[in-house]
């Protein structure tokens, strides 16, 4: 061996400190910021920079723009997360039956993971346009004359939204699902069926029990991505009507880059990631317990 | 043999409705994607009927060429290209450098790096957003291409890292251990032997960061502004003519020149991209 004991110890270092330094300057440097600036009144609009303590988050109870925010992100998470689930599972069933079409299918289920959230977004605005929209018109096949200003009504605008989340991120959840129902062997289902199980009663006893912890697992980070949509809605509905579909991430980003209350916003995003740790942390804590 | 004639029946059925679950997933995927390609090649004025003419009877290229015309289209493509392709170049090599040294070394202070590495991924882009544009203004990176390649680098490091160092993990290090006897140097061992092995690797991951970086639309959002790429410039067409907020013509047709070499790719590199995402999920 060549390399002596000395020279060992700062090799890996070499190795891994670009990275480490990259990563740890574009996230871990800008959050402390993030917090600092959290308790400062910062207008740059009005030159204003002074320590203000807790005022920014008290402001949020009393700013219906964020309140309005806060609960559609709520009520965003839960309706996509819930559909994600029963959604996601039925489609890796279907991705994981045996039939010709397999392949090409498996194939088409990336190209909504695949493209970019904005196309899908500025297509989706027009799809729901009333008149000339896809959406419409497709319903229109089946019942004539229908007439639905999609994106000009709180609860339908709210509805698409949701929908264009569903279609651009199902397949992502279902291909994951899928990864987990790969591991269970075939002869389970051969011995259940000579035990005289039909297809149902083989999914409820024997698939569902099986996949739900690498379900279950999965919906950890596909909510923190919930919480943190953000391209959908800059290009779908810039958080129309009024203010009725902005989620935090563009609550965010507008107080931080358009209405330049820097410390204003930096509170909303930190209130954000609290939501985010706290989530992480018991979701972490429910799955030990599910694992004893 | 007394039940054959109930269980083609039932075998039958299931066939079929195998084909229809098939029928009505490839619809809703394929469907809104064909009406996007329509409406690239419909002449801007007839885009305004209803109900949608799936067949246009006078297609026309004119939406592409206002692009190339009018809003710089092939720049922009040049801008993608140049900064994805950067990107996977230079991420590739520091995280499978980082990999291997994540991997090889099982000193406190390394493991602790690497899930600080990947405890990063839980702080969102728009928690740091307005720092970090901030400091971006400070030291002059602000919409340059360095910049930009620094910040889009490091939102694939935490994945590449993680799947690249679980690669090397299964790479026998008798292998290293016989070239180090044979008189192999340090360098010598990582770029001949491990490197070279780590090659499938690493083609998963480009493939999917790939698509990460294509995809990317915050950070060129806010940490750029005369630099443009393809996916911020879609939210920034210009109306014409006072298309009811969307000038669906030009939408359309930039869309489409994202979206058809993104389906090719995906048709071209599905196992690699299914195999990544899998190994990506199941490992982490």
């Amino acid at each position: 061996m060549t390399i002596s004991k000395k020279n060992m110890k700062w090799i890996p270092w070499l190795l891994i400190l670009p990275v480490v330094l990259i990563r740890g300057f574009t996230t871990v440097y800008p959050i402390l910021m993030t917090v600092k600036n959290s308790f400062f009144n910062i207008s740059i609009l009005a030159g204003i920079n002074e320590f203000i303590g807790f005022k920014n988050y008290l402001k949020v109870f009393s700013d219906p723009k964020v309140l309005t925010s806060i609960s559609f992100t709520a009520i965003f998470v839960v309706a996509s997360m819930i559909l994600h689930v029963i959604l996601g599972v039925i489609l890796a069933l279907i991705l994981n039956m045996k039939f010709k079409g397999r392949r090409f299918l498996r194939t088409i289920v990336l190209i909504p993971w695949a493209m970019p959230a904005v196309v899908a977004g500025m297509a989706a605005k027009w799809a729901f346009n009333n008149d000339y929209g896809l959406i419409n018109d497709f319903i229109r096949w089946f019942v004539p004359g229908y007439q639905n200003s999609w994106l000009i009504n709180t609860g339908t605008a709210r509805a698409a939204v949701i929908a264009m989340d569903l279609w651009k991120d199902l397949p992502f959840f279902a291909i994951l699902v899928l990864s987990g129902l790969q591991f269970i062997s075939g002869d389970i289902y051969e011995a259940a069926k000579v035990d005289g199980a039909n297809g149902i009663q083989s999914f409820f006893r024997i698939t569902l029990p099986l996949i739900a912890k690498n379900v279950l697992t999965l919906c950890i980070p596909f909510t923190l991505w919930r919480l943190t949509t953000f391209d959908l809605v800059y290009s779908m509905t810039s958080g129309g009507p009024g203010e009725d579909t902005a989620l935090m991430a563009y609550r965010i980003t507008t107080e931080a880059f358009t209405n330049l209350n820097v410390g204003y916003a930096s509170a909303l995003a930190m209130l954000l990631f609290v939501v985010m740790a706290i989530f992480s942390w018991l979701n972490i804590r429910v799955m030990n317990k599910f694992d004893s | 043999m007394k039940n054959t004639g109930k269980y083609n029946v039932y075998h039958g059925v299931v066939v079929v409705g195998r084909w229809v679950l098939f029928a009505v997933v490839a619809f809703l995927i394929l469907f809104p994607v064909y009406w996007i390609f329509i409406s690239s090649i419909t002449p801007a004025g007839e885009l305004f009927k209803t109900p949608i003419d799936y067949l246009p009877d006078h297609p026309t290229l004119e939406s592409y060429k206002f692009l190339i015309q009018n809003v710089g289209l092939l720049s922009k493509i040049g801008n993608t290209v140049l900064i994805v392709g950067l990107t996977l170049v230079i991420s590739t090599m520091l995280c499978a450098m980082a990999a291997y040294g994540f991997s090889r070394f099982n000193s406190k202070g390394v493991s602790v790096a690497f899930a600080f590495v990947l405890a990063t991924m839980l702080i969102p882009e728009v928690v740091t957003a307005r720092p970090l544009y901030e400091f971006m203004q400070k030291v002059k990176l602000y919409d340059t291409y360095p910049g930009l390649i620094l910040l889009y680098i490091s939102t694939v490091i935490p994945f590449t890292v993680l799947i690249l160092r679980n690669f090397v993990g299964e790479i026998p290090i008798s292998l290293e251990e016989a070239a180090a006897i044979d008189g192999a140097s340090f360098s010598q061992r990582l770029f001949t032997i491990v490197l070279p092995l780590m090659k499938p690797a690493i083609a998963t991951v480009c493939i999917i960061n790939f698509i990460t970086c294509l995809n990317n639309f915050f950070t060129p959002l806010f940490y750029s502004n005369g630099i443009q790429v393809l996916s911020v410039s879609i939210v920034q067409l210009p109306l014409r003519d006072n298309m009811y907020g969307v000038p669906w013509d030009l939408v359309s047709a930039m869309g489409w020149i994202i979206l058809l070499p993104i389906i090719i790719f995906v048709a071209v590199f599905e196992k690699q991209i299914m195999d990544g995402i899998m190994a990506g999920g199941v490992k982490a």
